[in-house]
């Protein structure tokens, strides 16, 4: 019997880059294929090529055996072919039933839409595969987890029979990962087949029965996940020799750099946020807040940063009182901030590397001379930073929204650590990078702290707080209902303090007045 | 020396990839010429196109002419368009016949006069510029000044006060001085809404829309109230400015070219200077592209919006003192025919950039002068030059009109011109 | 594919200009020159159906009667003046006649840069006089008085109103006249009639301060007939359209037209409209370019007035049946009255 779906020799050509090149992929029926690679490898440029965004300069297609030419996502969905997005296509004022329907409206007698049998479809469906949702739910109400489901449904419904999931399990917590992947065993023991297309190794052994792993736009190589290890992929990967685990010594810590104080935050609704907490870091020491996201650690590293204003309670620096200072005043004392989403906060994508990375220090000399900017002096900085901080970009002139996504955190690690400061607040700092990034931003980080400098990271990523920190405080519901030492720490009992439950009482932490939406 | 030579030569190229925002530096596969050029270019020849078939189709002879034969009704067609567009040519830059005779000649006079209808198109590039500039300042600084034509009457007027009201200042004093005059009160028109958008987050395009009001009634008010011309009978009419408040034509009258032409030149370069050079100009270009980055990095926005809208409304001050003390030399109801709004769609075409806004604010002031040419000699109405104009710009605007019609391969980086952030209805 | 189809209408385009340029070449057979007559309009336009449409009725009237050539380039804003005026003396125009006080300075400055040339300007007159400018002047309150008498005699509600575009003189002078024709009509007959919109003693009136937009025009005169008014005389170019449709559309009220005869111009509203305040530009127009033509040009200011016919009343046309015989006759011996002087407008 054929293959499902057959690439043959498939290469694309992007002005000054080879992003696929002869690309052959096999993928047969009940089966999930790992399509494993750093960012920037070409899985997505193929990914869209099997979806009809891209045309390949080369190469051909087969379905089952025949030969097909897919121009437009809906000649992909004819095929059979269907994609969860990482970032859903689903509107979300509309509701579940409304969203599954849109582009494949059934029409009544008349010109009404049958919302009934669409919402039939949708509970067999939903029933068959064991995919819980309400067809009548606002897709706005409903958990990301949730809406992931209706992502999968919207393919189904269109009777999709290979299915390409594109990095599902960024948006995801550890649970609803965990259940996702229970859905795509669910979805091939019933015939479906699907491509996984991830950077997280931990993922693709536990759940692929094929991993194909791509670098530079090539296929280097396949592995057998029943004996592939870590190491071994992330080589395959990068390309070198890997160290996924961070060297770090103990380190005594020294004075208190950076201290919270009965810190009460609320957010625009007025909802109360973080509720009442304290807590200290300390020089050359990192500190980790752990935590699902949603629960406060964001406007965390807003109010010390200044970013937001906070309602009452105290933060200092050095002893100095920093509280809803200016965001200018606070950078100047001597902190640093890697802000959670580097595309909203951190960059200005049409500006050029060279500017980025002055953009918090362009108004000051060497810089700048009065008001005029120097830009022999930007531009001697941007190559040092580039060099120093391996910084992969064509020239310091290329806009920043170019550079693949691990190369735009590069700038700004470079840009905050390469100043003299002795705090460094660290939101997510590898949030959707590859391996070969993450160990490096890693390295960097540790390395900071190693000189003296305090650390407050933020991360979602349960490995990277154990990994990287020194102590760990869990926020659950704005409040910081643990604070432990990472080493006398295991994950399991982390991940229960994260969902909010205190192993020695076993029950769920005391809840705030105001509940604390999870915002998406 | 040789160094040198060079720099000049490519000055054309430096300021094309200026104006695209391509770095000669990065090794990227450079576009070609013509690739740059091509939309505008194929814009304003469909532009052109089109505007003949209207020519044509409004033309009486045309008529008459396909009524006899198809072959003399096109001829006839060939001839109403050869006509018209030949007008609009020697009208605007110039007959290039009596241009070589008058060079021949060598008579100073005669050249002046056959470089005038080139003269008389830059002294009416001169507001858009000066209007396109202002328009292109707001936009990078994630503004839309649609308040352009208030402030270009409000600045009009403080000139004509100063202009006339001041008297016995030599003229090195007294016309930097009404300039000035002119540049201020069109940033105080404009700070306004500026600070009712950093203050309250009242949307710019609303506030300035009414500002345009205020500013027509005022200047109206003004000029059959407190500055109408004694013995004018209360017509809305301004005295005449002082001789000294004169921006100096430089040849006499017909010829009009005058020293606003530089001095419009010479605010592009400052302007350019300022968003590309300095510190106050990466401020404005941040909080334009991204105003959550702009506040990360610690810029004050508030302060940065409102010395955004208070020098774009400097600019178009500038516009309106422009045209009274070089130009008109005393103000009157229908002072502009709305360059306030024109420069909106100048800026775009000159994608925001300060030497785009020139080009752009040259090709307009070209077809508009060829069109008075082109009213004297075959009688078509001025209005068909703005219809052409218009087309222009919505070709220029919307490329895939004219990828379509001449079925080019889209390229990926030619998508939106200037992002205006503040459009997402965020503060 | 696509260079293919650039190439051609490149050809095409510089086939046009060349052809063009041929045809420049050949010289057309020498005709004796025809007399030209060149206006330029304000930044109404030529078809502001207001004082740039009339004058421009003049230099039409004359290529008709006389067999000149006309020749017209509009304006759209003050800077456009002086080039659009320099164009004309550079085509050799016989006379030029420029439209409304906007042009004056623009007028003055090209008549004496090119003393040789002949101008004319519509409601517009030089102090001192300069030899080549002949300005059209207009007392249009003669006519606008006897509008207002004929309006008091008709008005069944005891009110009349007006309004005006913008409050300059050569508007505000219909609104006196008609005024003082109410008065007159009031201290001869003892009524008490009222006009609303104008005030002559104080200077406050009703005006739209913009002379395109109908809509005010509808909104004044719908708001003067709330007041009661049954006649009304809007003196605002186009504006007074909408007027006249508020008019139509409410019924039980007639309308006073300015400028030129409505009934002619504005046959929509044929039935409503009682009469005319006409300011002959057209008359004046044609008189200045046969001056020029048969060489009895001289500069100063032309007044019209019911006397020479540069102003007059229109016709009642189809509402002559409203106007009494007495009524009617009265307005012809006060029109006497003012013509012989006994009747007098100044105070």
């Amino acid at each position: 019997m054929a293959p499902i779906l057959q690439l043959k020799g498939i290469t694309k050509q992007f002005p000054g880059i080879l992003a696929n090149d002869h690309i052959d992929l096999t993928l047969g029926k009940g089966e999930i294929l790992a399509l494993l690679g750093e960012n920037g490898a070409g899985k997505t440029t193929l990914m869209n090529i099997l979806y009809g965004l891209y045309q390949p300069d080369e190469g051909e297609i087969l379905v089952n055996g025949e030969k097909v030419t897919i121009h437009s996502p809906t000649d992909a969905i004819t095929s059979g072919i269907g994609m969860v997005h990482q970032h859903f296509m689903l509107i979300p004022v509309f509701t579940v039933t409304e969203n599954v329907m849109l582009g494949s409206e059934p029409v009544k007698a008349g010109d009404f839409l049958d919302r009934k049998k669409t919402a039939q479809k949708i509970n067999e469906i939903s029933k068959q595969y064991n995919l819980e949702v309400n067809p009548d739910d606002y897709v706005k109400d409903l958990p990301v987890g949730v809406q992931q489901r209706v992502e999968i449904i919207k393919l189904l419904y269109r009777n999709a029979e290979i299915l390409i999931f594109d990095e599902p399990t960024a948006v995801l917590t550890p649970q609803e990962a965990d259940e996702l992947f229970n859905i795509m065993r669910e979805l091939t023991k019933q015939g479906k087949s699907i491509i996984f297309i991830t950077h997280k190794l931990r993922e693709v052994l536990e759940i692929s029965n094929r991993i194909m792993v791509i670098r530079r736009g090539k296929v280097v190589g396949e592995a057998d996940p029943k004996t592939a290890d870590n190491k071994k992929l992330a080589e395959m990967m990068v390309g070198r020799e890997v160290n996924l685990v961070v060297e770090k010594d103990i380190k005594k810590p020294g004075d208190v750099v950076l201290s919270v104080e009965d810190l009460v935050v609320a957010d625009q609704f007025k909802n109360l946020v973080i509720d009442h907490i304290s807590l200290d870091v300390h020089a050359g020491q990192i500190l980790g807040v752990a935590g699902v996201q949603g629960n406060g650690q964001t406007e965390l590293v807003e109010v010390v940063t200044g970013l937001h204003k906070a309602v009452s309670g105290k933060i200092a620096f050095k002893g100095k009182d920093i509280t809803n200072c200016s965001p200018r005043v606070i950078t100047e004392a001597g902190t640093a901030h890697v802000p959670e989403d580097r595309q909203a906060d951190g960059l200005v994508l049409p500006f050029t590397v060279a500017e980025n990375l002055v953009l918090c220090s362009y108004y000051q000399e060497p810089y700048a001379h009065g008001v005029v900017l120097q830009y022999d002096k930007i531009l001697e900085n941007a190559e040092k930073m580039i060099k120093d901080f391996d910084i992969r970009t064509p020239s310091p002139f290329v806009s920043v929204g170019t550079l693949s996504g691990g190369n735009q955190q590069k700038v700004i690690i470079a840009r905050e650590l390469s100043r003299p400061i002795e705090l460094l607040v660290a939101s997510q700092p590898t949030r959707g990078l590859d391996v070969g990034s993450i160990e490096y931003i890693h390295k960097r980080i540790v390395q900071k702290r190693d000189e003296g400098c305090a650390v407050l990271l933020i991360s979602p990523e349960l490995d990277e707080i154990i990994e990287l920190s020194d102590r760990i405080a869990v926020m659950f519901r704005g409040k910081i209902i643990a604070t432990v030492n990472a080493d006398e720490v295991s994950k399991e009992t982390l991940g229960l303090l994260m969902a909010g439950i205190i192993p020695e009482k076993g029950e769920i932490a005391s809840k705030t007045e105001k509940v604390v939406e999870a915002t998406f | 020396m040789k160094n040198n030579k060079n720099d000049k030569q490519d000055l054309g190229k430096v300021i094309l990839n200026e104006i695209t925002g391509e770095d000669p530096k990065s090794p990227k596969k450079k576009k070609s010429f013509w690739k740059k050029i091509e939309i505008p270019f194929l814009a304003i020849i469909t532009g052109l196109l089109i505007g003949g078939i209207l020519i044509g189709a409004t033309s009486q002879s045309v008529y008459a002419g396909f009524a006899v034969s198809i072959w003399s009704g096109f001829a006839a067609l060939g001839k109403e368009i050869g006509t018209a567009y030949f007008s609009l040519f020697t009208g605007s830059l110039g007959n290039p016949v009596t241009i070589i005779q008058a060079l021949q000649s060598g008579n100073a006079t005669d050249i002046r006069f056959a470089l005038n209808p080139l003269l008389e198109s830059l002294v009416k590039s001169t507001p858009y510029i000066f209007a396109g500039l202002a328009c292109a300042l707001a936009f990078r600084a994630g503004l839309f000044n649609i308040g352009v034509e208030g402030q270009l009457f409000i600045g009009a007027a403080a000139a004509t006060y100063v202009g006339y009201a001041i008297k016995g200042l030599p003229s090195y004093i007294h016309m930097p001085l009404a300039i000035l005059a002119g540049a201020a009160a069109g940033a105080l028109w404009a700070i306004v809404p500026g600070l009712l958008k950093a203050w309250t987050g009242g949307h710019e395009v609303i506030n300035c829309i009414m500002m345009n009001y205020i500013a027509y009634r005022l200047t109206t008010y003004l000029l059959t109230g407190p500055m109408t011309r004694p013995g004018g009978g209360g017509m809305p009419l301004s005295p005449m400015i002082e001789k000294s408040a004169y921006i100096p034509q430089f040849f006499q009258s017909p010829i009009r070219f005058h020293l606003g032409f530089f001095i419009a030149l010479a605010f592009a370069v400052l302007v350019w200077w300022i968003l590309f050079k300095t510190t106050w100009g990466l401020n404005l270009r941040t909080v334009g592209t991204n105003p959550r980055a702009a506040k990360y990095a610690g810029l004050n926005i508030t302060k940065t919006i409102i010395v955004g809208m208070a020098m774009s409304g400097a600019l178009a001050g500038l516009a309106g003192a422009n045209e009274i003390l070089a130009v008109n030399h005393s103000m009157a109801i229908g002072l502009s025919s709305g360059y306030g709004f024109d420069s909106i769609a100048l800026a775009l075409l000159g994608n925001s950039h300060p030497f785009g806004v020139v080009l752009a604010a040259l090709l307009f002031g070209v077809l508009k002068n060829g069109a008075t040419r082109m009213m004297v000699v075959s009688s078509i109405p001025i209005d068909i030059v703005t219809i052409i104009q218009a087309l222009i710009l919505i070709f220029i605007a919307a490329p895939a009109i004219i990828r379509a019609i001449f079925h080019l391969r889209s390229s990926k980086e030619d998508t939106a011109i200037v992002t205006l952030s503040s459009w997402g209805g965020g503060k | 594919m696509s260079k293919k189809l650039i190439v051609v209408l490149s050809v095409l385009m510089i086939a046009a200009f060349v052809l063009s340029a041929c045809a420049k070449a050949t010289p057309a057979a020498p005709a004796a020159p025809k007399f030209k007559a060149c206006e330029v309009t304000d930044t109404g336009g030529v078809d502001d159906k207001s004082f740039n449409a009339t004058a421009w009725k003049g230099v039409t009237d004359a290529m008709s009667q006389l067999g000149i050539d006309g020749k017209y380039l509009e304006s759209k804003e003050v800077a456009d003046f002086e080039p659009n005026i320099n164009a004309f003396v550079q085509e050799k125009c016989d006379i030029i006649i420029t439209v409304g006080f906007l042009l004056g300075d623009a007028t003055k400055a090209a008549a004496e840069a090119n003393p040789g040339v002949k101008f004319s300007i519509v409601d517009y007159g030089y102090d001192p006089v300069i030899p080549n400018v002949l300005g059209q002047a207009f007392q249009t309150d003669e006519a606008a008085f006897l509008a207002g008498y004929l309006a008091a005699g008709v008005s069944k509600t005891g009110k009349v109103g007006t309004f005006g575009g913008m409050q300059i003189p050569t508007v505000t002078i219909f609104m006196d006249g008609f005024y003082k024709g109410v008065q007159y009509y009031n201290t001869q007959k003892g009524a008490k009639v009222e006009v609303l919109g104008w005030t002559p003693a104080d200077g406050t009136g009703l005006f739209t301060n913009d002379f395109s937009d109908q809509q005010k025009g509808n909104d004044m005169a719908t708001s003067l007939m709330d007041e009661g008014a049954d006649i009304i005389m809007p003196v605002a170019g186009p504006v007074g359209l909408g007027a006249a449709a508020a008019v139509k559309a409410r019924g039980n009220a007639y309308i006073i037209g300015v400028d030129s005869d409505w009934y002619l111009t504005a046959p929509d509203y044929k039935d409503i409209t009682l009469t005319s305040v006409m300011k002959l530009m057209d008359v004046t127009t044609l008189n200045a370019i046969k001056a020029a033509m048969d060489g009895t040009f001289k500069g100063g200011t032309t007044m019209g007035t019911l006397a020479n016919g540069g102003v007059a009343l229109a016709p009642y046309h189809d509402l002559s049946s409203m106007v009494s015989a007495d009524l009617s006759k009265e307005i012809d011996t006060i029109k006497a009255g003012i013509i012989d002087g006994s009747i007098k407008l100044a105070q």
